[in-house]
């Protein structure tokens, strides 16, 4: 995005705060603070980036992905680099999916009302007016008419189906399971963005988790970000926080991070961690900072994943199209307690290499797996999102490997727990019989996590949580943290919109505006 | 099935300074019914005596525009003296898929002008230059300058050069002598990939055999340089023949199947992809070549040996194995491993050595007894515990690295990507509206969108 214009503080300037990583947790606070006139600096540690500059070459697509070393154990280890951790101004948003499914109030206490996981602190009532905001200024289309809750109606209508969505559509009706176009951060119609442009309709593109060229996908660079800094923020790019400097009382002070080689120190009245559910507790574990609960790092949660995926007898390209077009929610919640909370399912196209690459770290070699990819063209997918519930066996650690600026590396252990399995069995049970009714052929099972959570969990008890309900450290006082590694549960729902909803509402909570009932 | 050979491929054929298309009739007579070939008068010259597009640069731009025109699968190109410097640099465009061409299957440098600064003695150079500067060249000059560069023309050839010489546009030539033959392109056409042969004139003159390997053998390292052995500078006027028996024996080298099916290339080349896709794209034709290392060669036989098991190539025979080496000594991350593995050079290195140590010789086992111990360590069911060595839990972890590693790198090359008949780089190019896709459901397909694999209709 163009920084060339934005207004500059200088490093001995003492800001109202740094924000400390600009995806969807940074990116609406920075926004938010700008135009309440706040002095407000964004350290990004990965490149500035221009759409344009994007690729579809998967391979040289790893620029936007975070590739400093994650060692990852546990039962199923989750992969990660390009499977859910971003790099550069806009974070993860730049190679997320868009898909952008609202979490419902039952989600919001697993504990209380199932007996299993644990409550947030707050309610969806809290969080909906902020996620309709949000939904509104990133552009979200979707259905006029959303089979789950009567009355929503999403005034953008939904991007082309591609052939993934078709065969879900069909299979689905065999079945009786209802199934409409997703709700996505993807433009069907042109539109002016406020300090961006024109953010053109989409083009039927599928290649968006390699960054989208366009500017049809809503990533903070096109949104929040621009507006910030069309408000008076400033983005420093290619800044690696890697120290916070503090005062007798133990206030943050100063930001300590480094950029192209040297050391820097941006004086602060307040800090926003928003790195994201393993490099925001890596930071304060390596700083020993806001745990005395000893809960940072604990309670790592990564949404069971499944993908069953077939050849069908037709050319899918599945290259083409937005890649999840359709939804379910009618296993959102069990109809007979095979499990608790519950999962969506989506229809899938993936780009080649990335599929090719699960399919062979999922077991398949030789002949068989190359007779498969043969048929590349003619495959479609469907996967799951599933809750994922806190465990004390899944768990962010440090390894005593360093990184380049001289930090710990993260040591990430996780194992589905019972009710991951239970929902792993059932969604793929229900999507192998989507995709015989389809008339898929060849059917096999790719078994996946995905996403990054947990890890500085928000909650009322601060002996038992790292921040307070409204993301506000109960050890530091002006340490804010926002990003997914607050999260409770995993929530069914994929968490982008929640964590920009949220951080719209912890900004507000610092500006001291009132807050929605 | 893969793509047909054609039998004729397009011979572009680009004369000299003072000498048009017709200095390449007696190489086309020559060439026979096998060679489709294409002289162009290149602007200045023969029939394009009227354009005014006269730099090396809008010379070459008018060889794209007539190859964007012919859309040859198969090419060959050939330049001579002047014309072996515009050759170069299409060469150079068409290999990075500049300009919507496909890289030629080879390149013949007759007597070329290199890409740098032409060697000439000032003496001469003005001499010519007089010779134009107030008009068309004279006949008896023109008679002078055919019969110093080809003393041994063919009749019919020097009657054809002479009155060519007379009909080129003087502002070519002092175009020509002034500023394309001095113009620097030695780091515009680089180091070429297209297989190539060097015809030098011998003795020749300031273009001949030493020149050529000081100044154009550099950017085609692996030609071979062809001497004709009594020519002048013009040997395609004394000599066609040897001149086409460089082309066909070069034609009969390359001819076997291209890097990339030519419908795919020419996609790449396109204006549906952008211009950094299409440079990485065709970046990787390249091979490991001699890029560092991280393995010895006992652990990188070992891992060819086992990805040609675990990624049986179809559509491409690469160097997999020399590939994810070169990757590991560059230090390339994918932002994780299994924390239980140690570092991935590390890894890679102790899981050859623990497959050597347990299977020995497995490269020479009958390939059933081979897949057996491949299940066996993707299992986890063998490893070892010796210091150093991996056991039977890492080894399950390593090989789940081995076969994505594998299947990354292979997918990752272009002419796998024409194999599974992938297209989704080519959403859009650089205009302010990319492309992208206007058909997306089963069955429905664009205008444009081929079988890649054999450039048929899907």
């Amino acid at each position: 995005m163009d920084l060339t214009r934005m207004r500059r503080w200088a490093e001995h300037e003492e800001v109202d705060a740094v924000v400390i990583g600009t995806g969807a947790g940074g990116a609406p606070i920075l926004a938010r603070l700008a135009a309440a006139g706040r002095s407000v600096v964004a350290l990004e540690a990965g490149p500035n980036w221009d759409p344009a500059d994007h690729t579809p070459d998967e391979i040289q697509a790893n620029e936007l992905y975070w590739t400093g070393e994650r060692l990852s154990g546990g039962g199923t280890p989750e992969a990660f680099g390009g499977n859910n951790s971003g790099t550069g101004v806009g974070g993860s948003t730049l190679h997320w999916g868009a898909f952008c499914p609202r979490p419902r109030a039952d989600d919001f206490k697993t504990a209380s009302t199932e007996g299993v996981g644990a409550d947030w602190p707050l309610t969806l009532d809290e969080l909906l007016p902020y996620l309709l905001e949000v939904e509104d200024f990133i552009g979200v289309s979707g259905p006029a008419d959303y089979p789950w809750e009567p009355g929503r109606s999403y005034a953008m209508p939904p991007v082309a189906r591609n052939a993934p969505a078709d065969f879900m559509a069909a299979g689905c009706e065999a079945l009786g399971i209802r199934a409409t176009d997703g709700p996505a951060a993807m433009l069907s119609r042109d539109r002016q963005q406020p300090h961006w442009g024109l953010r053109p309709a989409a083009n039927n593109s599928g290649s968006i988790h390699q960054g989208e060229r366009t500017g049809a996908k809503a990533t903070m660079d096109t949104t929040y970000l621009p507006f910030a800094v069309g408000h008076g923020a400033e983005i420093r790019a290619e800044a690696m926080v890697h120290g916070l400097e503090r005062d007798s009382t133990g206030r943050i002070t100063a930001v300590v991070y480094r950029q192209h080689g040297v050391d820097h120190r941006q004086r602060t009245k307040a800090v926003f961690l928003c790195g994201g559910g393993v490099e925001s507790p890596r930071l304060l574990l390596n700083l020993d900072l806001a745990n005395s609960s000893d809960q940072v790092g604990r309670n790592y949660l990564a949404h069971p994943a499944a993908q069953v995926w077939g050849r069908f007898d037709e050319p899918t390209m599945m290259w083409r199209g937005y890649p999840s077009s359709l939804i379910t929610e009618d296993f959102w919640r069990s109809s007979d307690d095979s499990y608790a909370s519950g999962y969506l399912i989506q229809s899938l196209g993936v780009m080649p290499v990335t599929l090719a690459t699960s399919m062979a770290r999922g077991g398949m070699w030789g002949e068989r797996l190359m007779d498969r990819l043969e048929h590349y063209d003619h495959f479609a997918g469907i996967g799951i999102n599933g809750e994922c519930l806190p465990s004390d066996q899944n768990r962010l650690t440090l390894s005593d490997e360093v990184d380049e600026v001289g930090l710990r590396r993260a040591r990430i252990d996780f194992t589905f727990g019972e009710n991951e399995e239970k929902i792993t069995d059932h969604g793929v049970d229900v999507m192998r019989r989507i995709w015989e009714a389809a008339g898929a052929k060849d059917v096999f099972v790719l078994p996946r996590n995905a996403h990054t959570e947990g890890t500085l969990r928000m909650g009322d008890d601060a002996g038992e949580n790292v921040v307070d309900r409204d993301c506000r450290s109960f050890d530091v006082p002006n340490l804010w943290v926002c990003d997914n590694s607050v999260f409770p549960t995993s929530m069914i729902a994929n968490p982008a919109t929640t964590i920009m909803a949220l951080a719209l509402r912890t900004a507000d909570v610092f500006l001291g505006r009132p807050l929605p009932a | 099935m893969s793509e047909p050979i054609p039998a004729a491929p397009v011979v572009v054929l680009l004369h000299a300074l003072g000498l048009s298309s017709r200095s390449w009739d007696g190489v086309v007579d020559a060439l026979g019914d096998p060679f489709d070939c294409v002289a162009i008068d290149l602007p200045g010259y023969g029939d394009a005596a009227g354009s005014d597009r006269l730099t090396v640069e809008q010379s070459a731009l008018v060889v794209a525009e007539r190859l964007r025109a012919l859309q040859p699968d198969r090419w060959l190109i050939a330049g001579h003296s002047m014309g072996g410097k515009v050759a170069a640099v299409v060469t150079a465009w068409a290999e990075a898929g500049e300009q919507g061409l496909i890289a030629p299957d080879g390149l013949v440098l007759v007597d070329a002008s290199p890409p740098s600064p032409e060697p000439m003695s000032e003496q001469r150079r003005a001499g010519m230059e007089d010779w134009a500067e107030d008009g068309p060249v004279s006949p008896a000059q023109a008679e002078r300058f055919v019969d110093q560069n080809a003393p041994h023309a063919l009749p019919a050839l020097r009657e054809t050069a002479v009155a060519d010489v007379q009909r080129a546009a003087p502002t070519a030539w002092l175009q020509w002598l002034e500023r394309g033959s001095l113009e620097d392109w030695t780091d515009a056409v680089g180091v070429l990939r297209t297989p190539a042969v060097i015809v030098a004139s011998d003795p020749g003159g300031d273009l001949g055999p030493a020149a050529q390997r000081r100044l154009t053998l550099p950017h085609v390292p692996g030609a071979t340089v062809q001497e004709v052995d009594g020519a002048g500078h013009f040997v395609v006027l004394e000599q066609p023949q040897a001149v086409a028996d460089a082309i066909a024996g070069l034609w009969q080298r390359v001819s076997g199947p291209r890097a990339l099916p030519a419908a795919f290339a020419r996609l790449i080349a396109s204006d549906r992809v952008s211009a950094k896709t299409r440079a990485v794209m065709l970046a990787r034709l390249d091979g490991p070549g001699d890029a560092p290392r991280a393995l010895d060669d006992a652990q990188r036989d070992l891992l060819t040996a086992l990805l040609a098991r675990i990624i049986p190539q179809r559509g491409t025979d690469l160097d997999l194995a020399g590939r994810i080496d070169s990757q590991l000594a560059a230090g390339n991350d994918d932002g994780w491993r299994f924390g239980d593995l140690p570092p991935d050079v590390q890894a890679w290195r102790a899981g050859l050595d623990t497959v050597a140590a347990v299977a020995p010789g497995l490269a020479d086992l009958p390939a059933e007894e081979q897949d057996a111990w491949i299940t066996r360590f993707s299992d986890g069911e063998a490893g070892s515990d010796e210091p150093g060595l991996l056991d039977g839990r890492r080894m399950g972890l390593w090989f789940e690295d081995v076969r994505g590693e594998g299947v990354r790198v292979w997918l990752s090359h272009p002419a796998a990507q024409a194999w599974i008949r992938y297209d989704g780089f080519a959403d859009g190019g650089d205009g302010e509206r990319k492309q992208g896709y206007l058909r997306t459901r089963a069955g429905e397909r664009e205008p444009w969108q081929r079988d890649w694999r054999t450039g048929a209709a899907r």
